[in-house]
């Protein structure tokens, strides 16, 4: 009832490729679209810096994963990695001089060419022998940061991002910041809804399915996992730079680490491999479960008088999480966006059961 | 000759050392050659080992020769439970998912036992005294020798096991499942016990490394120099991790000092690292791995 | 990422919950501290020290009516975690916090000074930090890690009988910026002493030591200083003995304490030497009033057992200077209590010993440290007992290494 699809018809071939062709889905869009603009009015600033913020960059890195790791079927364990080559390239760039946008770029750029030095290693091998050399690629991008201190602001070790200044204008408002954050996702967004659609996607689809299958009708794997890695570089150099500009003011070796790796990854999993609304699912759902959870254990102890000391409290959080991952793997391997899709499907032929599709 | 003499201890330590991860990487090509999963968690179950032990000799407080056969026993079964209950569903599944699902098992892990068992450095006594064994002007420490020991004999066990029958079941099902099951051979059961046979070496690895530096929830940050190891030996091949345990043990020692004095510090810690890219790069199988032809 | 904020929350649910009595007065202290991942060693102990205190105070009625609320919070030592952390105490009102995490302190240092919010990094953090002028809400409140060099180069140059020309000093720490931090000093010391400074550095975690410790042996050093923390220290140790080194011509850093000498084992740890910023151990009055008042009625914030540790008396010893210090800003400047008038609280202590827990402090807008004051300790076995007097060294070098560092930062930013 709710998307009606009576009364949806083609004409044109264009309409036909269109993204959403149910009306309901488009009014969704644009109320959630509204909602996040409007958010600095509407969310109180301590929800805004701590929660929206990441929840907005974090998708953004989600989904740069996720074109990696969902459309091309690479496995990436260093993505924080990625992140903080570009934070750091955009820092150094500001404090050079160049003007920020131009910045970002740069850091993009950088993040695109070493990880795909990493990526044309790694390439040669498929599966387990991908995702160690991602590993092992992390852990020597965090060891030139730490040991090479031109990169790593010396022996201080935290290097404070300048204020941002688009087209000039200071940018030191949180709201100022949240929409930074909110157009970039914004621009990647739309391009991984539109890349299934270009042969760009279709080539990356065929290549996971069955890469030699592919050579034989003409499209070239390595290439396309290639040009896929750097576009998913690319967008994680952006995104590290975002975060360390928007959210964290400052950027030291311990916010990209092998831990933050798997947390992207748990949240492109988690959200649903290749969907763009799971890795915004994944990624507000590996943010905030521990918070909940926490808040209940600690309910929980407080209701029956349990002694519970901060240390044990402050391990929940990773029992939870590590659970998290666990669990979804198991029970629903196609994640929060397949969640998400049983209730559509449900609710598109709502009150009937069922209905051809 | 005092350079002869500080490369030879280097070499010797290194050597010790590098043997103290063989029993992580057994562990890792265990379960790789009969379900072809690595198991990233490892690390987390080596640090498992470690706290069960310290369990059992200081909450329990059984003597030392019956402390760690039960905690290796109950890490034989812990090792067989996780693979019913959290590898068997994803049978089927694309490696990437069963990949994150130790590393998701590793986190779960890594946050639970440091829970229960209190997150402070534990003492893990085995009854080694700290004065070292001393050859000339050679200093060998106790410790490494007893480890570099018992990993030797880890790796001739396994060896030896793959010759029993049981042993040749665990290779069959290794080489192919389907065939396996087609003559009779009950694989869920051999994958089973091959993880819970590398879980008693994660244990193993867990009970040495926690009596040098104490048990706590580092011990899992193991699996890195084990996935090394295993990597560069070839993820098949039990020959392999001895030999590439001695390789990067050695590599890891000698390496990072000549390094210092040419003026690169700190090199000890991306050893292992490169080494994981080199071979990937150059003989992504490893040394002794066998070539995977991948079936169109 | 955000995993600190249900803590975060429930703490600030549970501990500020004096909705209810709105005639309570709080003062609220945010405790942000690493439980998870490489302050395990100490963060438990310590924030025990510092919760047990405030309980003490609070059973006494307060101060001037006014009760202590801590919120304790876990970040991981991870410095986003840390943001999160501060922008919540922030916006509960917090008047001061203590991050006790050396990447964490520096990450929220330049948002600190921005907001005028104080920041206690007791023993750890920017050593620069004493620097009041260019850091006006930022109180290391102790000996920094340069004077806890300097003591110790003192303490070896006394036993040397002041002539320390050819002999050898080794310095093994972590390579990290906090194994690197004596560095500046020792080797300002070393000109002017004239004694031989050779640094080797184990990479981090510290789990294995051993080419570091050959290379130590060859080099053939009259004294050692050991610079970790964690378990890095315990296998120092014992690499020190395997490699033949006396323990008592080795000397640690602050963080070395009684669960260390354990792991190593308590007898073979005889004679270790460490630096000590407040006395450890039962016997000072202030831990005993904890153990009559806090302990006896059940209300210790962590397992009896570990009251007098040397970590949970540092915890004790930085909650005392914060509770002086407030009843100064309550007595002079009247209530509420705000971050600025705590600030000036802070700056206004004066020889302040925590009735013998720890040297005299004195705090003042130009000094943030108080005096950097310690001493040297030995493990006979059972216990830490005071080797020499509280005692500070070379602070000429210390300031001058101060000054340089602040202004490297009031250039940068």
């Amino acid at each position: 009832m709710l998307y009606r699809l009576a009364g949806v018809r083609h004409t044109t071939y264009r309409s036909a490729r269109g993204l959403f062709p149910v009306p309901f889905d488009r009014l969704l869009l644009a109320l959630v679209l509204a909602a996040a603009v409007a958010a600095p009015f509407l969310a109180s600033p301590l929800q805004l810096n701590s929660y929206l913020i990441p929840w907005v960059v974090w998708s953004t890195a989600a989904l740069g994963l996720n074109l990696l790791m969902g459309w091309a079927g690479q496995v990436h364990l260093g993505y924080a990695a990625v992140m903080a080559i570009g934070a750091y390239t955009a820092i150094h760039s500001v404090r050079a001089g160049i003007p920020f946008e131009a910045a970002l770029i740069v850091g993009g750029l950088a993040s695109a060419g070493i990880g795909l030095l990493f990526g044309a290693a790694a390439l040669r091998v498929k599966g387990l022998y991908l995702a160690v050399t991602t590993l092992a690629m992390q852990s020597i991008v965090d060891w030139t940061i730490v040991h090479v201190p031109a990169i790593s602001g010396g022996s201080q070790a935290t290097l404070q991002a300048p204020v941002i200044r688009l087209g000039g204008w200071p940018t030191e408002t949180d709201a100022g910041r949240y929409w930074l954050a909110l157009a970039v996702c914004a621009v990647v967004t739309s391009f991984l809804l539109n890349v299934q659609r270009t042969s760009f996607g279709r080539a990356l689809v065929a290549v996971r399915e069955k890469d030699f299958a592919a050579a034989i009708i003409g499209v070239n794997p390595f290439k396309f996992k290639l040009l896929a890695f750097w576009c998913s570089s690319f967008i994680g150099g952006v995104t590290g730079a975002v975060l360390a500009f928007c959210y964290y003011r400052a950027v030291t070796p311990e916010q990209f680490h092998l831990e933050v790796s798997i947390q992207a990854v748990a949240m492109v999993i988690v959200g649903g491999l290749g969907s763009v609304l799971g890795s915004f699912l994944g990624a507000g759902l590996v943010l905030l479960a521990p918070i909940f959870l926490n808040i209940l254990v600690g309910s929980l102890a407080a209701a029956l008088s349990l002694p519970l000391y901060a240390e044990i409290l402050s391990h929940i959080p990773l029992v939870l999480y590590g659970a998290l991952i666990v669990g979804f793997l198991i029970l629903e391997p196609l994640g929060l966006a397949k969640i998400y899709d049983n209730v559509r499907n449900y609710f598109l032929v709502w009150p009937f059961r069922h209905a051809r599709h | 000759m005092d350079t002869l003499y500080e490369l030879a201890e280097l070499t010797i330590n290194g050597t010790l050392v590098g043997l103290m991860y063989a029993p992580i990487a057994l562990g890792i090509v265990l379960v790789f050659k009969s379900s072809g999963v690595a198991n990233l968690a490892q690390g987390a179950m080596a640090m498992v080992g470690g706290y069960l032990t310290w369990a059992a000799l200081t909450l329990l407080g059984t003597p030392l020769w019956a402390g760690i056969p039960l905690a290796l026993l109950a890490m034989f079964f812990l090792g067989r439970g996780i693979e019913r209950l959290a590898l068997r569903p994803m049978v089927g599944q694309p490696v990437i998912m069963v990949i994150m699902l130790t590393l998701g098992l590793e986190i779960f892990l890594r946050g639970l036992t440091p829970a229960l068992f209190g997150p402070v450095k534990k003492r893990l006594d085995i009854g080694l005294e700290t004065a070292p064994i001393i050859i000339g002007p050679i200093l060998i420490d106790r410790a490494y020798l007893l480890s570099g020991v018992v990993a030797l004999l880890l790796i001739g066990l396994s060896a030896l096991f793959f010759r029993t029958r049981q042993g040749v079941l665990l290779r069959a099902v290794s080489d192919d499942q389907t065939a396996s099951w087609s003559v009779g051979i009950p694989v869920e059961r051999a994958i089973g016990i091959s993880w819970g046979l590398a879980s008693i070496a994660a244990g193993a690895a867990g009970i040495l490394w926690g009596s040098i530096q104490g048990v706590d929830w580092t011990l899992s940050l193991l699996l890195i120099k084990g996935l090394a190891v295993a990597i560069l030996g070839g993820l098949d091949s039990i020959l392999g991790v001895l030999v590439a345990a001695v390789i990067l043990g050695v590599l890891e020692n000698v390496a990072p000092v000549y390094l210092e004095r040419l003026g690169v510090a700190g090199t000890r810690d991306v050893i292992a690292s490169l080494v994981i890219l080199l071979t990937v790069i150059v003989k992504p199988y490893g040394l002794f791995g066998r070539e995977d032809i991948e079936r169109v | 990422m955000k995993r600190s904020f249900a803590l975060l929350a429930l703490s600030t649910q549970l501990a500020f919950a004096g909705g209810v009595a709105a005639q309570e007065k709080m003062i609220k202290l945010g405790l942000a501290l690493d439980f998870t991942k490489v302050y395990t060693f100490v963060s438990s102990e310590y924030n025990q020290g510092q919760r047990d205190y405030l309980s003490l105070i609070n059973a006494r009625g307060g101060i001037k009516g006014h009760r202590f609320e801590a919120a304790v919070v876990d970040h991981g030592n991870e410095p986003q975690r840390g943001i999160e952390a501060y922008e919540r105490f922030k916006a509960e009102g917090a008047v001061l916090m203590d991050f006790f995490s050396t990447p964490v302190s520096r990450a929220i240092v330049p948002r600190a000074l921005k907001d005028g919010q104080n920041v206690l990094t007791l023993f750890h953090g920017r050593s620069d930090a004493a620097d009041g002028k260019t850091f006006p809400t930022v109180f290391p409140a102790g000996a920094l890690y340069w004077s806890q060099a300097a003591v110790v180069l003192k303490y070896i140059s006394d036993q040397e009988k002041g002539d320390l020309k050819g002999k050898k000093v080794a310095l093994v720490g972590i390579d990290s910026p906090f194994g690197k931090e004596p560095l500046p000093v020792m080797q300002a010391v070393s000109a002017k002493e004239g004694f031989d400074l050779q640094t080797f550095f184990y990479p981090s975690p510290g789990n294995e030591q051993s080419s570091s410790w050959t290379a130590v042996r060859r080099f053939n050093p009259d004294w050692v200083v050991i610079w970790g923390a964690g378990g890095g220290q315990t296998v120092s140790l014992r690499d020190a003995v395997r490699n033949g080194i006396k323990l008592d011509r080795l000397l640690s850093v602050i963080w070395l304490s009684e669960t260390d000498t354990e792991i190593v084992g308590k007898d073979a740890a005889k004679g270790v030497l460490r630096f000590e910023g407040a006395a450890s151990g039962r016997d000072n009055p202030v831990v005993k009033a904890i153990l009559d008042e806090v302990v006896a009625k059940g209300k210790s914030a962590g397992a009896a057992e570990k009251v007098g540790s040397s970590y949970y008396n540092i915890g004790v010893a930085g909650m005392s200077i914060v509770v002086e210090a407030s009843r100064i800003a309550l007595e002079k400047y009247g209530e509420p209590l705000n971050p600025d008038k705590l600030r000036k609280g802070l700056e206004e202590v004066k020889d302040f010993n925590a009735q013998g827990l720890i040297p005299p402090v004195t705090l003042t807008a130009e000094d943030h440290q108080g005096g950097g004051r310690g001493r040297i300790s030995q493990w006979d076995g059972a216990k830490w007992v005071p080797k020499t007097d509280w005692y500070a060294a070379y602070q000429d070098v210390v300031w001058d290494l101060i000054r340089k560092n602040a202004e490297d930062f009031k250039k940068q930013n």
